[in-house]
């Protein structure tokens, strides 16, 4: 495999994966050092969480203010990393090939000898690479400041995060990648993408511990909880393996559709 | 076996018939100019020949490979050149970059050469390329693999009038050396010069295949003069004369008779301004395959 697509379609992604990398560096380190005053406030703010109704509590994966771990896990990663993150990888695979469908700039490359399947494999490769720039940066930013500011998080659950949240961020690229090969429109693609990201976020959150409970297992976020990882010290691998196999189902339907298709 | 053999091929969007049964082949070492309005179906009929769209019937071979079957006309395009209308490219690469990974899917073997004659800013980033610029780009990547085969839909929009002839050149001379070549026209004159044969398309219908001398015959010349005073279209008393129209001391008509007495009869007026053009391929179609409500639309204007 020479890759040639992935490498070419990569390197345009890696400034903006740099400066998404920045960006949350710095917002990691801000929300970070605000922790102190927090801790000094301590029970109450635990009291104060306790009175909010559970499907909130849960959504936001808000649960305990008064330690580092439940701090970080709820203001960084239940919503930077999880909600956040996961609607910009829906959006960024969403334009992927919705986009170059409707500019016709995928007619310079369908015309050389390479297969479709080829390349949606390679240009979802290509995607992976605000990904692993994310990985590679945020959990080190994390946890010097953490130790800067003498709370040190544990390194080993601070990387279980980061691990096991691949493959939900993966999940919700591939919701991108098949509505990007579904329509030919890239505004439809992305905002298509964020809308069912989102939509399934918050089917997820308003449904815990409610009856209607079961309907929110549709929803990818219900298998990766940063505040069971990094609070609780809980790791589900087969939630994990759930969705990495939910993306290989999406990844496959993808290349399926786009196949067949016209362009 | 033909390079391009077109057999039966439709294409319905909706209920749009894009393209309507046609049948064609184009023989190796030919220039084939596919003449047609914008939107008469012959982008339609490229995109299926690519493969990026598939026919509602018939199909078509590019070297004996079905372009119903991705894998048999995967193994042909490496002899393929592609440059589609108005290519578009990522604007945040440079030229140079864009060459290098088309190079690295198919091989640029001539890309130096080619680059002597159409001139894009490589180290300039393609978004800040004009449509002549963009179009250079297309060109050096359809002919840098130096394919057997190259299909081309407008591929001198764009290009000024120099580069145009240039193009159109290299072409005749890599033709002699058994390129076959397929490019959609809407402009009459530039497939005049060029081609050996045409297909003339309209409203996805296939009008006609003919040589282009034939073409040439039957095509005539626009012609529009200024005369003082006016001219009528007896004052002209010639044979040849179609679609004449005046308007003020304006008068146009379609010429397609002997231009010695055209000038001769000319010569009797005093001429403020003259015009001789290509008729647009409109005229053509009215003329020569029927279009009689527009016809008839004119001859109510005039």
């Amino acid at each position: 495999m020479r890759l040639d697509t992935a490498r070419y379609e990569a390197r345009q992604r890696v400034r903006g994966s740099l400066a998404l990398a920045a960006l949350l560096g710095a917002f990691s380190i801000l929300i970070v050092y605000l922790y102190p005053s927090i801790a000094e406030a301590g029970a109450d703010i635990d009291a104060l969480i306790e009175a909010f109704p559970e499907s909130f509590q849960e959504g936001l994966g808000v649960e305990a203010y008064s330690t580092i771990e439940g701090f970080i896990a709820a203001e960084l990663y239940q919503f930077i990393w999880i909600l956040l993150l996961g609607l910009y990888m829906a959006y960024a695979a969403g334009g992927t090939f919705a986009g170059d469908i409707e500019s016709k700039r995928l007619y310079l490359v369908l015309a050389t000898p390479v297969s479709r399947t080829r390349v949606v494999v390679e240009k979802t490769i290509a995607l992976l690479t605000p990904l692993l720039v994310l990985n590679l940066v945020i959990p080190l930013v994390v946890f010097a400041s953490t130790v800067a500011i003498d709370y040190p998080l544990d390194p080993v659950y601070l990387l279980a995060v980061h691990v096991l949240s691949i493959p939900y961020h993966l999940v919700c690229l591939g919701i991108g990648q098949l509505l990007s090969v579904t329509f030919s429109r890239g505004n439809t693609a992305q905002l298509g993408g964020i809308a069912t990201v989102f939509l399934l976020f918050l089917l997820d959150s308003v449904t815990v511990g409610t009856d209607l409970e079961w309907l929110g297992d549709v929803s990818p976020t219900r298998y990766i909880d940063p505040t069971e990882i990094l609070l609780h010290e809980n790791i589900y691998v087969g939630d994990s393996l759930l969705l990495f196999a939910v993306t290989l189902l999406l990844l496959f339907l993808s290349v399926v559709r786009f196949h067949d298709r016209d362009i | 076996m033909a390079t391009i053999e077109v057999q039966g091929l439709t294409k319905a969007y909706g209920d749009t018939l894009a393209n309507d049964d046609l049948e064609f082949s184009i023989e190796r070492g030919e220039i084939f100019g596919y003449l047609g309005p914008n939107g008469s179906g012959k982008s339609t009929t490229i995109r299926q020949l690519m493969g990026f769209q598939s026919p509602t019937a018939g199909t078509a071979t590019l070297f004996g490979a079905d372009i119903r079957d991705q894998d048999a006309l995967r193994e042909v395009k490496s002899r393929i050149g592609f440059l589609p209308g108005e290519p578009a490219f990522n604007g945040s690469v440079t030229g140079e970059v864009f060459l290098d990974y088309q190079a690295r899917l198919k091989g640029d073997s001539r890309r130096a050469e080619l680059l002597e004659l159409f001139t894009p800013p490589l180290e300039r980033k393609i978004r800040e390329y004009s449509t002549g610029n963009k179009q250079m780009l297309g060109l050096v990547q359809a002919f840098m693999h130096d394919p057997d085969l190259v299909i081309m839909d407008e591929p001198t929009s764009g290009l000024d009038p120099l580069k145009q002839e240039a193009f159109n050149r290299f072409l005749r001379r890599e033709r002699d050396d058994g390129l076959t070549v397929f490019f959609s026209s809407h402009v009459l004159g530039e497939v005049r010069r060029v081609c050996d044969r045409v297909g003339i398309i309209r409203e996805g219908r296939l009008v006609t295949v003919e040589t282009v001398d034939d073409l040439l015959q039957r095509g005539g010349k626009r012609v529009r003069v200024h005369t003082d005073p006016p001219l009528t279209k007896a004052d002209l008393g010639l044979g040849g004369v179609v679609d004449f129209e005046a308007e003020g001391r304006q008068a146009q008509f379609t010429f397609t008779g002997d231009y010695d007495e055209l000038f001769e009869a000319l010569s009797q007026h005093r001429i403020v301004d003259v015009e001789i053009d290509e008729p647009p391929i409109e005229e053509v179609f009215m003329h020569y395959y029927g279009g009689p409500q527009r016809t008839e639309e004119r001859n109510d204007a005039a």
